[in-house]
């Protein structure tokens, strides 16, 4: 017998399944796709469903005489758990709001701290200034006394020759007069 | 002459014989396999839904992706192990998961409505994966039912949603895969199902499954499928998990399957505009981030009509609708669902 080839005995059977289980479906597709089974279905889950309503009641009649929790009052408790799991999410959300106009506040705070950094270093700058003027200002002052007292100093010495000059002026009118009358 | 003969007889290779029905047995005997899921923490928890983050192995995107499963099923299908989970998909792919699983509701939750879910568990959850991933904006992707509720949730927040992907989404429920007299029942209420809501309070997951096998009652590929793949210990490991799941049916609170079934299967109110969710009404029109919808060619679950519609409602500019080749749950198992994601989101998550 070759080795060279294997058989699969799966594989025609694979194909047909496929084919079969197809074709089933379209059939089972078909024999439903009609108004009688629409409204059989419709029956069909309408009565479960009053059947299920009557259970329901009564067992809870029953667990009410007997004295013991039902479904519905463990789902009650359930319920409460929920409530603070909820109200926790809330409260999660709030510290979330808190943090972040926290931070912002804080961004905000270094931030106008860095203002007044730059604003002092600013006055800083300019004082230095205004003093190097008032310094530069006090020397021009102090130059300006200098002359000043030059200049009296000036007016001093000139203020004798003047006089002098006066004088031999008075002589000199008295001198003309004399004459005159004579 | 008889050894020319004896030649063209196959062999059948009794080693794998032997595996593929020893692989059958166990199965059949062996208790359900556990899911391993990827690697995560829990972010938050409300009543039976968890928020799961999932960290990417090597973060690549800065916006984290947030995933959103239908309320019909369990939600593990998305995790169901490596090699066919989306979440690890994404995950190896550069993107920070956050995955919301519903949880089965109980029967105190029978007043939870759809209104809740998105309200109360998705837009706290979407809040919360914000909050912890520190990342300003985030993706958000549906699947199936999950699409339809990821799309009314992205139209009614203000939340800050950089790109919406749904994959197999139903937004037209005036079609779909059941006869066309139940749908015609369905819609002229022939078939109510309000009063089973209300005596159920919470609709057992027996129902729901017996409800999904109503589909196709007929199921024997499954098994015809392990049987002639049994030798294949990979493929085994894979059904084994997928058979879990296929069982494993969720409850469904009652007053939310009362509100599926009026409002979207019955009036069709969120393709007519007319579904209203916390006392807004839902306009999809509302939609305007970059948007990616994607469906499966053979899909058997959901259909392409059902979704095409979407792309017209939404005022997205940045819209893409595509077509990938796969099945309604073979896209998740697969290994798909990631490859397809990432292809369109990868560029939108920086």
């Amino acid at each position: 017998m070759s080795k060279e080839k294997n058989y699969d005995p799966l594989q025609g059977f694979r194909r047909i399944s496929e084919m079969w289980e197809r074709q089933l479906n379209g059939m089972l597709y078909m024999i439903t796709d009609n108004n009688e089974f629409v409204r059989l279905l419709s029956v069909g889950t309408d009565s479960h469903a009053r059947y299920m309503e009557r259970l329901r009641k009564n067992q809870e009649l029953m667990a009410g005489v007997m004295n013991i929790p039902t479904k519905k009052d463990i789902a009650n408790v359930a319920k409460l758990s929920l409530q603070t799991e909820e109200k926790i999410d809330i409260l999660e959300e709030q510290v979330w709001n808190l943090q972040d106009s926290l931070e912002s506040l804080s961004t905000g705070n270094v931030a106008m701290f860095q203002d007044m950094v730059t604003i002092i270093k600013q006055i800083k700058e300019e004082s230095a200034f205004i003093q190097n003027e008032i310094q530069n200002l006090r020397q021009e002052i102090s130059q300006l006394t200098d002359i000043k007292q030059e200049l009296a100093a000036l007016k001093k010495l000139v203020q004798p020759v003047q006089t002098k000059k006066r004088g031999n002026e008075l002589v000199l009118t008295g001198t003309g007069s004399e004459d005159g009358r004579g | 002459m008889i050894a020319k003969a004896l030649r063209n007889i196959p062999l059948v290779d009794l080693k794998k014989e032997s595996l593929r029905w020893e692989q059958v047995y166990k199965v059949l005997t062996e208790p359900k396999p556990d899911i391993v899921p990827t690697k995560r923490e829990i972010v938050w928890k409300k009543n039976k839904s968890t928020l799961y983050y999932h960290p990417a192995k090597e973060k690549k995107y800065q916006i984290p992706v947030f995933l959103v499963y239908s309320l019909l099923n369990k939600s593990y299908i998305l995790d169901v192990g490596e090699g066919s989970s989306v979440v690890g998909g994404l995950t190896e792919r550069g993107y920070d998961v956050y995955f919301l699983d519903w949880g089965s509701p109980s029967y105190e939750d029978s007043e939870i409505t759809l209104d809740n879910y998105i309200l109360d568990y998705l837009e706290n959850g979407v809040k919360r994966a914000l909050r912890h991933s520190g990342a300003k904006e985030i993706s958000m992707i549906g699947y199936c039912l999950g699409g339809t509720i990821a799309a009314i949730f992205t139209s009614l927040t203000n939340l800050p949603i950089k790109n919406l992907v749904l994959a197999t989404v139903p937004i037209d429920f005036s079609i779909g895969i059941v006869p066309d007299k139940w749908l015609n029942g369905l819609q002229k209420g022939t078939i109510n199902f309000d009063r089973l809501s209300e005596v159920y309070g919470v609709i057992p997951s027996e129902i729901m499954y017996g409800m999904f096998r109503g589909l196709s009652p007929v199921s024997v590929s499954p098994w015809v499928n392990l049987i002639s793949r049994a030798h294949d210990d990979e493929y085994v490991k894979k059904w084994r998990r997928m058979d879990k799941w296929t069982k494993d049916s969720a409850s469904f609170s009652g007053a939310a399957f009362k509100q599926l079934f009026n409002d979207l299967y019955k009036d069709n109110k969120l393709l007519k505009g007319e579904l209203t969710i916390g006392g807004r009404k839902v306009d999809l029109k509302n939609i305007h981030c970059s948007f990616f919808v994607f469906s499966t060619s053979r899909d058997t679950l959901i259909l392409e009509k059902q979704s095409l519609p979407v792309m017209d409602m939404v005022s997205s500019e940045d819209k893409t609708y595509e077509v990938f080749d796969g099945g309604h749950v073979s896209l998740a198992l697969s290994g798909k669902f990631a490859i397809f994601a990432d292809k369109w989101l990868c560029s939108r998550s920086q």
